[in-house]
């Protein structure tokens, strides 16, 4: 989660200083996704089914693109119950899926806020 | 004779005789009952002896109702503030027998208010660290509701029919 005690503080200051350029916190990009890629991006996968999800009982709040992860290291943990250390490798592999989702949102926002700068910029140009 | 006398004494025994019952149970008798406002300058002499004070130090309470009689206005004087190595009558309460109490001596008593006590801090300092203390709070509150921490993240993306999301690859 990045140098906490250093950039969450100074997230705030930049948003009360400059609220035109930073934005906000788990807020929805703005741009189109492809801009400013030479390629394309690959679009993210989804690979647990609803079906599978429900029947799983998996919180809506899980239900991300890790929740195929989410399931079968819960099925590993009912399986070998009580000795759950045997799962070590579904709940790596979840918690490392979580994340890299994370990361992905972190690029996500620096993405929103450098294109913001940009525009801002190019605004600036035309006068 | 004999026999009348020991059933009154024997009456006093009883839990519910009137006069055992104020006594004890409400501390009160009528005898604690102060006199009637001294009108004129004899009574007031009167009283003054009665309290064994001199005329001149003798101060009446307002006659307003309130039930103090002819009992004096003493100055008040805690408990606290006596001196606690004089040789008092009633060491406990710091009381000499015989003598006339402060008519509100039970709010001044060693347990409870000490109207002469000295502050370690005085009480302006005492309020200039209470409101310090909040204002410092209350500032810190008001720069934290305009500055707001957070993580740099954008939202969290979870799958949903009709929306598309992207990873940083190139799929080419």
């Amino acid at each position: 989660m990045g140098n906490s005690m250093g950039n969450v503080p100074n997230n705030g200051l930049n948003r009360f200083l400059d609220p035109e350029v930073t934005p906000g916190p788990n807020e929805k990009p703005t741009f189109d996704p492809c801009y400013g890629f030479r390629g394309t991006r690959k679009e993210r996968k989804m690979i647990a089914s609803e079906a599978q999800m429900r029947s799983a009982k998996i919180p809506l709040k899980e239900r991300d693109y890790c929740a195929h992860l989410l399931i079968s290291y819960r099925a590993c943990r009912k399986d070998v119950w009580p000795f759950v250390l045997n799962c070590e490798h579904e709940k790596h592999a979840y918690l490392n899926c979580q994340y890299e989702d994370f990361v992905l949102r972190m690029k996500e926002y620096e993405r929103e806020r450098r294109l913001r700068v940009r525009s801002v910029q190019e605004k600036s140009k035309c006068k | 004779m004999a026999l009348a006398r020991s059933t009154v004494v024997f009456s006093l025994l009883r839990k519910k005789h009137p006069l055992v019952f104020t006594a004890v149970r409400n501390h009160w008798n009528k005898d604690y009952k102060p006199g009637p406002y001294p009108k004129t300058a004899d009574e007031h002499i009167t009283a003054a002896k009665k309290y064994g004070l001199l005329p001149s130090e003798y101060q009446v309470y307002i006659d307003n109702g309130d039930g103090c009689g002819d009992y004096p206005k003493l100055p008040v004087q805690s408990a606290d503030a006596r001196d606690p190595f004089y040789p008092w009558d009633i060491p406990d309460s710091k009381r000499n027998f015989n003598e006339t109490i402060q008519a509100e001596e039970d709010m001044y008593a060693e347990h409870r208010y000490d109207i002469s006590m000295r502050h370690r801090v005085p009480l302006k300092v005492q309020l200039a660290q209470f409101l310090g203390f909040l204002g410092t709070l209350f500032v810190m509150y008001m720069i934290c509701e305009k500055i707001v921490w957070f993580h740099a993240v954008a939202e969290k993306q979870y799958p949903k029919a009709g929306v598309k999301h992207y990873s940083f690859d190139l799929g080419y």
